[in-house]
């Protein structure tokens, strides 16, 4: 058992989530035998498929059976199981220090990495680690390695969110960098525009990564119920706002409307596994949703 | 607009106030921390127009709530014509009170002549503002000036009660004039209420132009003229203009000639035979009442040769006539007196028989046989002989008297007699009316000298009644003796010289003709209506001061020549001493009988266009306002009320714009549990 000195980790989260597996939605390639399907096929109990035989294919594969009911000459293949390479993106723009009962976005964030790599780390799978902040900057690429997962959570503890986001170039190296398919788990408040955040999975979908969004929110964002002008200091260092919630309420639930309803545009054209949450949620409920969402129908 | 406290004008620079809010609140507004930017970014976009509309909207609502308030503690009166002497109050307050007899107009329901209504309204709105620290009253009755202390007292000066006189307004003007410039006032209001009736106005005077350009010389003075022009829907007015006492064998009577005049607007339009109607007229002599009824027609009424029979024993004595009461109560009774004819004297002094034969002529043909008519010839060593009493007329054609005589001509004159002077053949320096003569003069090459102007409309030259007039472009004159007088010329010759002057006296008259009436010296007796009607209209002016009983009209010094006078009717309206002859009535002083009446001017005087009273004060600072006699409503009021409830309205929008907008959700906030993509 992995000795657990994160203030972040709940071990009551832990055991809960410990009978949930996670899966990928898409085939990995592995590096070593593992729980998810491969594109390759493999030595596996579970069939994939009969094909013919061609010239140069080694005769221990035929299915006799096969021939005998047929005559003619079929190799039985079985699935590949393999391990998968979970990259877990992290916002650490300034905006991600919004808080809402002293727990910001950021933590929230945290709480859901951390426990994802955990659970990952705990079935023989890859964990990596990707900052994306102008601020504070860190990549730590996926490995299998207790050690390594001790370094990733040691980093989750310590990431601080500052200055504007850089969650688009994070993406887009990402899917330039990591050489095989992977499981990108992307946990941002995603406040850029959403043709930006389109361009981000397209790029990540056709480098057939498994990709799931956590849209982390606050609730005050989507209300802005304020009764008296305020100045709306930019978190990520922008110009400041004067302006009365009473006057302009209606505009900006307009415009959040209108980027939301954007958003859902985007995650549906890009197929990808999209979870838009409110920070005041459990994580775990939040965790638990998404690992069930993620587990295979078995069809028998 | 006016303000009853304009001190507290003073705060209007605290309309700023919400705006200097405005900006401190800028700077002191609650700063949060915020990171969804973009979207407070998009709705700035989205309400930009509409938003600052608002805090436009709620910014002036503001100033204009702390304007009103402002406003309602300054007082605010209403009247545009206070718009245009600005903020400044006058130093001094002038009004110029017409007081002539057409000011009685009333309005039947409001029951107020214009006179009072003016009062009521100019002591109304003086009391309200700022009259400066003299308040000077010229009425048009006395013509003085009297420093009033108050505005309210106004209502009960004797000065300013009805009067049967005509008013002289450019004479009031004149004398605020004076006043103005012995007083060196600073800015002043000066207020002219006047009905413009035509005769008080006189807007074809050559004083007009003087007093235009004196007062453009004044800096400061503000003019306002309270105008009641509006005529009477219904009104009569009686006259009387004859009245003769005869005796027929052993009776008496009166013979009236009795005019009723009507200013109406409204049923004189109508069709003729809608419009006669009959109306009474009520006679009162020596206390007996009769009444005669007459036929109204679109001018009136007359009733020529009225006779009422009295006592062959009174010889003297007054009666009045009466119509039943209608708009204007000063004109629906006349007094009138009566007493027997007194013989027309008259005195010719004159050392030439042929001249004096020539006056003789002239005097002793009556216009009316009833009248009795003696004239006596004396030379002039006989002139102590004169009864100047019993002498109406004096003809003094010889060299001008000096001493003793001189002094009695001017007493005679000044009992209100008549003296027309000839030049005589005798040269001599004397002067007498600051008059002398001069040189006699001849014609030239034209062998006669003609009449190139004389003065038709009054006076001894006036046209005839019938509005033709006197032949004088037919009088030759053969010689004339010139003088030197600071009389006014009522006939020229064509050499510009003056063929009769008169020269200005308080009472009576005197007259100067330059040439005889022998045919030696001008065709005056071959032509003869010329020089008898000169002489016949001096006669008779002269004699209405030996009449025991005469008519005279209102003015201040009509009862100047005697100090006895009583009045005698009517008898439940005394007036002060000071205002005795301003009013209508009969007065008596021992044997001797006036009755002081209104002037005919009165009675038919049409007002003048407002477009030629704006005319007369060209140049100046001036503002009429028009005012109906009935209109009973304050010349200014205080608006405060309005600025309240404007004050209520605003702050009233401003609470609803400043209300925060409700938001309208018409579709679910967000769905937070959208999830997109699907397990292969």
């Amino acid at each position: 058992m992995l000795q657990l000195k994160r203030d972040y980790l709940d071990q009551k989260v832990l055991e809960r989530l410990s009978t949930l597996q996670l899966h990928a939605r898409l085939p990995m390639i592995g590096s070593v035998s593992g729980k998810h399907r491969s594109p390759i096929r493999g030595s596996s109990l579970e069939f994939a498929e009969y094909r013919k035989y061609v010239p140069g294919d080694d005769p221990r594969r035929l299915d006799w059976r096969t021939y005998a009911r047929n005559d003619r000459y079929y190799i039985k293949e079985f699935e590949a199981d393999t391990n998968l390479r979970m990259c877990l993106i992290v916002d650490t723009s300034g905006s991600m220090n919004f808080t809402y009962n002293g727990m910001s976005k950021l933590d929230y964030a945290r709480r859901i990495a951390g426990t994802l790599a955990y659970i990952a780390a705990q079935q023989g799978d890859a964990v990596g680690l990707y900052c994306a902040g102008t601020g504070f900057h860190k990549e730590i690429p996926p490995k299998r390695s207790a050690k390594h997962l001790s370094a990733v959570l040691d980093e989750l503890g310590t990431m601080e969110a500052s200055g504007e986001t850089g969650l688009a170039n994070v993406l887009h190296e990402t899917a330039e960098r990591v050489p095989q398919r992977a499981l990108i788990v992307i946990l941002s408040d995603l406040f850029i525009e959403p043709e930006v955040v389109r361009n981000c999975l397209e790029h990540l979908r056709f480098r057939k990564h498994d990709i799931a969004v956590f849209h982390l929110l606050e609730q005050s964002e989507l209300e802005l119920e304020f009764d008296r002008p305020m100045r709306f200091v930019d978190m990520e260092g922008g110009e400041p706002i004067l302006a009365d919630p009473t006057v302009i309420g209606t505009q900006y639930q307009r415009a959040l409307e209108i980027y939301l309803e954007s958003m859902n545009t985007v995650v549906q054209d890009t197929e990808v596994d999209y979870h838009r949450i409110r920070i005041n949620e459990n994580y775990d409920d939040v965790l638990a949703r998404f690992l069930l969402g993620r587990t295979p129908k078995r069809h028998f | 607009m006016g303000f009853l406290q304009p001190l507290a004008l003073i705060a209007l620079p605290l309309i700023g106030l919400p705006i200097l809010i405005h900006l401190i609140n800028q700077h002191r507004h609650r700063t949060i921390p915020w990171a969804a930017m973009m979207f407070l970014m998009s709705a700035k976009r989205m309400s930009k127009g509409m938003a600052r509309l608002r805090h436009f909207l709620i910014l002036l609502m503001r100033v204009l709530a702390v304007a009103a308030l402002i406003f309602v503690v300054s007082r605010p009166l209403s009247g545009g014509w206070l718009g245009s002497i600005g903020m400044s109050k006058p130093d001094a307050t002038l009004i110029l009170l017409d007081r002539s007899a057409s000011m009685e107009i009333q309005d039947l329901q409001a029951g107020q002549s214009k006179r009072f209504a003016a009062l009521q309204k100019l002591a109304q709105l003086l009391e309200q503002g700022d009259y400066g620290t003299h308040l000077v009253l010229i009425d048009s009755a006395s013509g003085q000036l009297q420093e009033v202390d108050s505005p309210k007292a106004l209502l009960g000066l004797p000065t300013t009660e009805s009067s049967a006189t005509s008013a002289d307004i450019p004479g009031m003007l004149e004398s605020a004039l004076a006043y103005l410039k012995a007083n060196k006032s600073g800015r002043v209001d000066v207020w002219i209420c006047s009905d413009l009736s035509e005769n008080d106005w006189d807007v074809e005077s050559g004083r007009w132009q003087a007093i235009r350009e004196e007062f453009a010389q004044l800096e400061g003075v503000h003019h306002f003229l309270l105008a009641y022009a509006d005529l009477p829907s219904d009104n009569l007015s009686v006259r009387v203009e004859n009245v003769q006492r005869w005796e027929r064998g052993n009776d008496a009577e009166l013979v009236l000639d009795v005019v009723v005049r009507s200013k109406s607007t409204g049923w004189v339009t109508q069709p003729v035979h809608t419009t006669r109607k009959r109306f009474p007229i009520e006679f009162e002599v020596n206390n007996v009442r009769s009444v005669v009824e007459v036929e109204l027609d679109r001018q009136g009424a007359s009733l020529q040769g009225h006779r009422i029979p009295i006592d062959t024993k009174l010889r003297s004595g007054w009666g009045s006539v009466g119509l039943p009461g209608d708009a204007n109560p000063l004109d629906n009774r006349f007094f009138f007196v009566f007493s027997e004819p007194p013989v027309r004297r008259a005195v010719v002094v004159s050392d030439d028989v042929k001249n004096g034969e020539a006056f003789r002529r002239a005097l002793t043909i009556p216009i009316d046989p009833r009248f009795q008519h003696q004239v006596d010839i004396i030379s002039v060593d006989r002139v102590a002989e004169i009864d100047w009493k019993s002498t109406g007329l004096l003809i003094w054609q010889a060299a001008l008297p000096r001493g003793s005589v001189a002094d009695q001509i001017a007493q005679f004159v000044d009992t209100g007699r008549v003296v027309i002077f000839f030049p005589s053949s005798q040269n001599a320096d004397e002067q007498l009316f600051a008059s002398r003569w001069e040189d006699w003069q001849t014609p030239g090459s034209q062998q006669v000298f003609g009449i190139s102007w004389w003065r038709g409309d009054t006076d001894l030259l006036a046209h005839v009644e019938s509005g033709d007039a006197l032949p004088l472009n037919e009088l030759r004159t053969y010689r004339y003796r010139s003088f030197e007088s600071t009389g006014t010329p009522l006939a020229r010759f064509d050499d510009d010289a003056s063929l009769l002057t008169r020269v200005a006296t308080d009472h009576g008259a005197v007259y100067f003709c330059s040439t005889l009436p022998t045919a030696q010296f001008s065709s005056f007796e071959r032509e003869g209506v010329i020089f008898y009607v000169i002489l016949q209209r001096a006669l008779d002016q002269g004699c209405r001061a030996l009449a025991v009983a005469s008519q005279r009209d209102a003015n201040l010094d009509v009862l100047a020549d005697r100090n006895e006078w009583e009045l005698v009717a009517p008898e439940d309206n005394s007036p002060l001493l000071s205002q005795s002859g301003l009013h209508a009535g009969v007065y008596r002083d021992g044997a001797y009988w006036t009755a002081v009446n209104r002037s005919h001017i009165e009675d038919s005087a049409a007002a003048v266009p407002v477009e030629a009273v704006d005319a007369l004060f060209d140049g100046m600072s001036y503002r009429r306002i028009d005012v109906d006699v009935g209109d009973t409503s304050a010349l200014a009021s205080e608006l405060w009320r309005i600025f309240l409830i404007a004050m209520i309205v605003a702050l009233l929008v401003e609470a609803v714009l400043s209300l925060p907008s409700r938001r309208v959700r018409t579709t679910p906030l967000i769905d937070l549990t959208v999830s997109g993509g699907s397990a292969e």
